[in-house]
């Protein structure tokens, strides 16, 4: 079963008088252990695309499911919930907070859950992603690529079936990129997760299982 | 294993610690705009309280006094030993002291001359304090003289002074402080000094305590006057004292008033702080609400930073202004201590109210407005 899925998902906008279109009726769908990229030049949608799937953003017309559920009309909280539950983040920026430490930003997506202590899993993490000796460091004291390795731990801390990268590998050397790569293809194997990313970046795509290519809204088959 | 933060417990104080810990001077600029304002608040309030503490301590000496003097429609120049007899029957256990007065120039032996009040009267001491010397029970010889004029003239104990072509000698020196109506400067005689005039000028009727002040004016006022004839005028200290209390009262309300504008006024800075580092934290909120971080959650992260505000700037608000009011009961009252007392310390108390309820509502609308910002658009730039 997939993941998520995307039925004739249509999103316009009203900018001015004009309406535009940014989704023209998509279908998309990630399964568990596959990584899925999206690659379209600029303004092509691909970050609404993304938006809507990770619950960012709900479509004008169509539906989404998130695990055979159809999430299309939660209400705000209840779609803050699901992505709390089901969805990791990892952004090109990184996005950490730099007054948390290492293991805190890791923490981050669980911390106002304080029935559940996540500190022992966001260790492990951090352990897998190579930076056990960095558990009390902030972002300012790290590297990019210990940053995006940071914010991959930060994205897997809430055990999600599917995990969002936007331009994962966009700030970071040819090098850096590959080691990040690496890891989340051992991570979408290892935590049985769906991998979806949105990339310019040609050696992402050769990591990627399967490609989608947006032009103009529409997904180019 | 790495140390778990103590308020690791409490995810949106952790988060609010850790966000004024970012920009130290903002927020020390923050607090300190807190508590220059519950410093106003406190130590304003904390004036009016020594204020009235003093004037309530100089307002009792006069408090049971009951003060009758010729009325307008009185036949004679004066109240006649009869009518002293009358009030004392009126008065019961109450102590009465008619007196006779009148103005005189005292002159020293190195020729300064100074104009007093001079009162003739028994029973000096239940009327004075004295400083120095002593005064006798009967007082019949000796005076007394108000230690401005002593030292004015270089009179001390023993030295004579004269009255119509009597002397006298100083038995003792009246004490600065006798009150808000005590008499400043006066030369105190025995009653015999004006045994030439036939009336007294005023008789004081000073009520034992249980006695009611009240009661007693109106008994002797209404026994000598009538509803067309004021024969004789009764004063009590009563309604002096109560509109003293209606002016300080009124005194407080202004000056907490003019308190409060300050925390008004840092309650705006908090708002700007606290817009000023959602705006700038924009991304940073949009990503955690991306991340699954809920909008209630965000809005008590961001409260909990402006209560922190509140509650530091309070917090050193308070200790400054106790420190403040100990000093202002010193100087005004002469016991630092009674700034600990109830009717000052409250005034810290509502400081503290007052700075936590300002910041909060200041922060409600930065929170409210980061909380609900989608984060599509916040993470977009």
């Amino acid at each position: 079963m997939s993941v998520i899925v995307l039925e004739d998902a249509i999103k316009r906008y009203q900018t001015g008088g004009e309406v535009i279109e940014a989704l023209a009726s998509v279908n998309f769908r990630a399964d568990r252990g596959e990584m899925v990229t999206i690659i379209g030049p600029s303004g092509s949608g691909k970050s609404t695309l993304l938006n809507m799937i990770g619950l960012l953003d709900t479509p004008t017309a169509g539906r989404v499911r998130l695990n055979g559920r159809d999430v299309t009309d939660f209400s705000t909280d209840e779609l803050t919930e699901e992505r709390r539950s089901d969805i990791g983040f990892v952004f090109q920026d990184y996005h950490l907070l730099p007054m948390l430490t290492a293991t805190e930003n890791v923490e981050l997506p669980t911390m106002w859950d304080t029935e559940v202590d996540r500190r022992d899993r966001a260790v492990e993490l951090l352990n897998r992603v190579g930076l056990s000796d960095r558990l009390t460091h902030k972002p300012p004291q790290l590297s990019g690529g210990q940053r995006q390795r940071v914010a991959i731990a930060r994205a897997l801390v809430n055990e999600p079936d599917v995990l969002l990268a936007d331009e994962p590998t966009g700030n970071l050397d040819q090098d850096t990129g590959a080691t990040i790569l690496d890891e989340l293809t051992r991570l979408k194997e290892s935590e049985n997760i769906a991998i979806v990313a949105v990339t310019h970046d040609e050696q992402l795509v050769e990591y990627s299982d399967r490609i989608v290519e947006l032009v103009d809204g529409s997904i180019n088959t | 294993m790495s140390r778990r933060h103590p308020l690791r417990r409490f995810p949106s104080a952790l988060m609010a610690w850790r966000n004024l810990g970012r920009n130290r001077v903002r927020t020390a600029l923050a607090t300190l705009g807190i508590l220059i304002g519950v410093v106003a608040i406190a130590s304003l309030g904390m004036a009016t309280a020594a204020i009235q503490q003093q004037a309530t301590a100089n307002l009792e000496g006069l408090s049971n006094e009951v003060t009758v003097s010729a009325g307008p429609d009185n036949p004679n120049d004066g109240i006649s030993a009869e009518q002293v007899d009358d009030i004392e029957r009126l008065a019961g256990d109450a102590t009465v002291v008619p007196e006779r007065s009148n103005v005189t120039t005292l002159s020293a032996r190195n020729g300064a001359e100074t104009r007093v009040r001079v009162t003739a009267l028994t029973k000096a001491d239940t009327m004075y304090n004295i400083s120095r010397g002593r005064i006798s029970n009967r007082f019949r010889s000796g005076a007394l003289l108000s230690q401005a004029d002593a030292r004015r003239l270089g009179i001390e104990i023993g030295d004579p002074v004269t009255y119509d072509g009597k002397l006298y000698r100083i038995q003792g020196i009246l004490s600065s402080s006798q009150g808000l109506g005590g008499q400043r400067r006066v030369l105190v005689l025995p009653l015999s000094a004006m045994s030439d005039q036939n009336y007294y000028d005023s008789v004081t009727v000073l009520a034992e305590p249980g006695q009611s002040v009240e009661a007693l004016t109106a008994d002797i006022e209404s026994s000598f006057n009538t509803a067309d004839e004021d024969i004789i005028r009764v004063r009590n200290f009563a309604s002096v004292q109560q509109n003293v209390g209606s002016f300080l009262g009124t005194l407080r309300l202004g000056l907490l008033g003019i308190g409060s504008i300050s925390l008004v006024v840092a309650s705006v800075a908090i708002l700007n702080v606290m817009l000023m580092s959602t705006v700038e934290r924009r991304g940073e909120i949009g990503v955690l609400r991306a991340v699954g971080i809920t909008r209630g959650e965000v809005l008590r992260m961001i409260l909990t930073e402006a209560v922190f505000l509140g509650v530091i700037g309070g917090v050193l608000g308070v200790v400054v202004s106790a420190g403040i009011g100990v000093v202002l009961f010193e100087f005004l009252v002469g016991s630092p201590l009674n700034a600990f007392r109830w009717q000052s310390v409250q005034y810290l108390l509502y400081g503290m109210v007052f700075a936590v309820a300002a910041s909060s509502i200041s922060g409600l609308y930065p929170a409210w407005k980061a909380a609900n910002e989608r984060p599509v658009e916040a993470l977009r730039d």
